[in-house]
């Protein structure tokens, strides 16, 4: 474990170089800053003038090569927006994207684990039909829209919410709920399914007919069963959360990351772009890791082979956890299944 | 059976009540009451028990920074004009009048003697001296780094005669020194605090000389600021607090003014017009801005529009007054000048005016040997102005009309400034310009044949001559008469096609009385409680 952990974390060095990279590739191509600093009306003279104060005049390598002097001191250089050093900057919006992120899986994870169970347990009924529909019909709705008609109806109409902006509890309920509900919607058909799975199972029959009661069936022997797909649909999600602040907090007013990066992003404020991927790369290469160290936990039979990288390990435990086989009831075995893929 | 229903509303009751346990104590139902919890300062009001003095005015997007000269941008000036004072100032109308100064002589061409007003001091007591002056001046007028470098390297030097007196001297004759001296970026900042803290710390806690002083700034959430207790023209009183968030998304702001969160909010698109005056308690209130939308063609020799039929017939095909009352729901004044009321040299002719007439525009094509029409390309932003898209597709639609194919292009506004700059304008693209200065010589010197060869490739050799004589023009008189003259050549050889001038669509709370002016800023001084 101890192995696998250093091994995991050096990994994450040259992940972040190349993520470096393509984001500076990416926002070098994108436009010129200095375009978009001056009005309507400024002279080509005065943009040149800007740029060549700036050092955008200078070549890509020149210019790439200064950045990555910087990056290996932690200096992502100084945001043309509000000249002042890019990670300071970002870092003090972190604090309130991390808040909505918890805040919106919590959300998610409240609404998919009850409904994912209650709607496999009662498997065909109206109930399941309702909350299988329901699923995809949220997942289908747009993040800023749903956003926006969560405002109308419960800050505009019925007076409950805040409309927008960051302070208090009731200023979080609208954007988790409009972040949370949509991977809530997700997480409840994976968790279904998978209940799905479980409940067909052998030990489950043999549960039942000692004459364990249906509760402790579900949750006991089910459920916890079912919850290692769930660990891992809730780390891949990291990506999913961080990508909807993008939109909810310009929607909420929410003063995090996501609008920052945004207005980053229309500005060509290249230091700020560099600094927020990174952070996020690192955030979401983090939560990988720790789900993979939550699966441990979970199944201590599950190995990781030397140089296996998050996406195959992920893909392996997933092959794995759909061809789990139990055969008794306290004792669970697994069968070794080759992942065609790896 | 009765145990599992049990259980399965148990956890459904569980977390519903998780879920509400996140809204906090908002969540008691009393609209009347909740109308005010648009923010926390709305809860500081009903603690008041109506005796709000808190204005609440919600931006489109943050403050960019406290440097008064490294920003260009309309709304972080907005917020600086409370903060800062200029030398001098504009009226609603577009009168230059003193601020800090208190008296000013002109010496020569080049040279400006000023006296400012004694006992005005900055936020932390330090007197205003012709030292922050000349400071200022020459801090702006020497970095080629800061972006308002253009609109002031002009000034050569600023000389200091005594504590309050000195002499601005230009490097060429400048006539519109005033209104360089009276625009954004024009605050006067505090050489003793700045030299004695350095610049990151006058940055993190600025101080001028204007009515409010700074209290807090969360980035992309709210400015805070609150009275200068010792300001010279006394400490104001309306408000004991002006707040300014940022919220981004049109229909956020606009609920946020519906719901009482805010009592000022900008930006406000058409589509919700009708929302806001319907609502109790709030309305849309309109004033001109300083931003005249045109199509800019080429006049380069070989494209159509080259001949000066050509471009009149287009100026001819276009309804302009259609585009204002169709389009923008009557949010703009059309225009065939692009130097709009209250700026210097505006012709009232030429103004609340347009050119359509379909036959004369197939006339024109005709005699210009185009009878059976061309085709050529409108390169348009989408989102930068209002309704820009929209316009663009109803020009292309109107152009049509008189056998003239117009393929639309559509351009996000990093590729279009990146298209103008190298050069790669099509026939026409669709462009709205401001003018901060409020001097239509900046607006007029588009038509310079030296500056946008290349670009639009239009001369005009009467033209060229008028700008020359008006750029060195010290009397003031002769230089309108100038301007004047210039935009009646292009009314008629249409350079361009002035479209409109756009108004500013600002949601009010109607408890508050306040009339938005041509530049744009907020000055909560000028903002009066009802």
């Amino acid at each position: 474990m101890g192995k696998f952990l250093i091994r995991r974390l050096l990994q994450i060095i040259p992940v972040l170089f190349i993520i470096s990279f393509v984001v500076f590739c990416l926002v070098f191509v994108a436009g010129d800053p200095v375009a978009l600093m001056l009005p309507e009306d400024a002279s080509p003279e005065d943009i040149e003038q800007l740029r060549e104060s700036l050092g955008l005049n200078k070549p890509f390598h020149v210019q790439y090569f200064t950045y990555m002097l910087g990056l290996v001191q932690f200096d992502f250089g100084e945001s043309f927006r509000y000249k002042e050093s890019a990670l300071p900057i970002v870092l003090e919006r972190l604090p309130a994207t991390l808040e909505l992120a918890t805040a919106s899986m919590i959300v998610a994870i409240v609404i998919a684990i009850p409904l994912g169970i209650w709607s496999a347990t009662k498997k065909n009924s109206p109930l399941d039909f309702l909350a299988t529909g329901g699923a995809v019909l949220w997942k289908a709705m747009p993040n800023f829209w749903l956003g926006i008609m969560l405002i109308i109806l419960f800050s505009v109409t019925l007076g409950w919410f805040p409309v927008s902006g960051r302070g208090s509890l009731s200023h979080l309920v609208l954007p988790a709920l409009t972040l949370g509900t949509g991977i809530a919607a997700e997480m409840t058909r994976l968790i279904r399914s998978s209940m799905l799975e479980i409940l067909n199972q052998d030990y489950i029959r043999t549960a039942r007919s000692k004459g364990i009661r249906e509760f402790f069936v579900i949750n006991k022997h089910a459920f916890r069963n079912a919850l290692i797909p769930v660990v891992t649909i809730t780390a891949l999600q990291t990506s999913t959360v961080v990508g909807g602040t993008l939109i909810t907090e310009t929607v909420f007013s929410w003063p995090g990351l996501g609008q920052l990066l945004i207005q980053a992003v229309n500005t060509r404020d290249m230091a700020i772009v560099q600094a927020s991927v990174f952070i996020i790369a690192f955030m979401v290469i983090l939560m990988n890791l720790l789900a993979d160290i939550v699966y441990k936990i979970l199944d201590p039979r599950i190995k990781y082979l030397k140089g296996e990288d998050i996406c195959r390990s992920i893909h392996r435990l997933e092959i794995k956890i759909q061809q789990l086989q139990v055969q008794s009831r306290e004792r669970l075995i697994s069968l070794s299944v080759g992942c065609d893929f790896c | 059976m009765k145990r599992k229903a049990f259980w399965g509303i148990f956890l459904f009751v569980i977390s519903a009540l998780l879920l509400v346990g996140c809204s906090g104590e908002t969540t008691t139902s009393e609209p009347a009451a909740t109308q005010e919890q648009g923010s926390d300062n709305a809860t500081d009001k009903d603690a008041e028990n109506g005796a709000d003095k808190t204005l609440t005015v919600a931006i489109g997007s943050d403050m960019v920074s406290f440097d008064i000269h490294d920003h260009n941008n309309t709304s972080t000036e907005a917020i600086h004009v409370n903060m800062f004072n200029y030398l001098f100032k504009k009226d609603a109308k577009g009168e230059i009048y003193p601020e800090l100064v208190e008296d000013y002589q002109i010496i020569d061409d080049l040279t400006v003697e000023m006296k400012i007003k004694e006992g005005v001091t900055f936020h932390n007591g330090d007197p205003l001296t012709s030292e922050d002056v000349k400071f200022t001046l020459e801090r702006v007028a020497t970095d080629d780094k800061l972006k308002e470098y253009p609109n002031y390297k002009q000034i050569k030097e600023v000389q200091i005669i005594d504590d309050y007196t000195f002499k601005v001297i230009t490097h060429a004759p400048e006539p519109s020194l005033f209104h360089r001296l009276s625009r954004l970026g024009s605050g006067i900042l505090p050489k003793k605090y700045i030299e004695e803290n350095g610049w990151d710390h006058f940055l993190a806690n600025p101080v001028g000389t204007g009515p409010y002083q700074f209290k807090e700034w969360v980035r992309d959430d709210h400015i805070t600021l609150v009275p200068y207790d010792n300001y010279y023209d006394g400490k104001v009183e309306e408000w004991d607090e002006v707040v300014f968030r940022v919220i981004p998304e049109n229909s956020t702001r606009v609920s946020e003014l519906l719901t009482g969160g805010v009592d000022i909010a900008v930006n406000i698109p058409p589509a919700d017009w009708e929302r806001v005056n319907a609502n109790e308690g709030t309305s849309i209130v309109q004033e001109i801005s300083n931003r005249v939308i045109m199509l800019i063609l080429r006049s380069t020799e070989g494209l159509p529009t080259a001949d000066p039929r050509v471009r009149q017939a287009l100026d001819y095909a276009i309804d302009d007054g259609a585009l204002v009352n169709n389009v923008l729901l009557g949010g703009a004044v059309p225009t065939t000048t692009m130097v709009g009321p209250g700026n210097f040299g505006h012709n009232p002719e030429l103004y609340d005016t347009y050119n359509y007439d379909v036959e004369k525009a197939k006339a024109l094509l005709a005699e210009a040997g185009y009878e059976d029409g061309f085709e050529i390309t409108l390169q348009s932003p989408r989102g930068r102005y209002l309704q820009d898209a929209e316009v663009a597709e109803m020009i292309a639609g109107m152009l049509a009309a008189v056998n003239v194919k117009v393929n639309v292009e559509f351009l996000e506004w990093s590729n279009f400034v990146e298209m103008r700059n190298a050069n790669e304008n099509k026939e026409a693209y669709l462009l709205g310009l401001g003018n901060s200065m409020f001097d239509g010589a900046y607006s007029v010197d588009w038509y310079r044949a030296e500056r946008y060869e290349g670009h639009t490739d239009y001369k005009n050799d009467k033209i060229e001559e008028l700008l020359a004589a008006s750029a060195v023009n010290m009397n003031p008189e002769e230089r309108e008469k100038q301007i004047q003259e210039i935009s009646a050549i292009a009314a008629e050889d249409v350079p361009f096609v002035n479209l409109y001038q756009e108004k500013i669509n600002i949601g009010i709370s109607d408890s508050i009385d306040f009339i938005p002016t041509p530049d744009e800023m907020i000055y909560a001084p000028s903002i009066k409680r009802k």
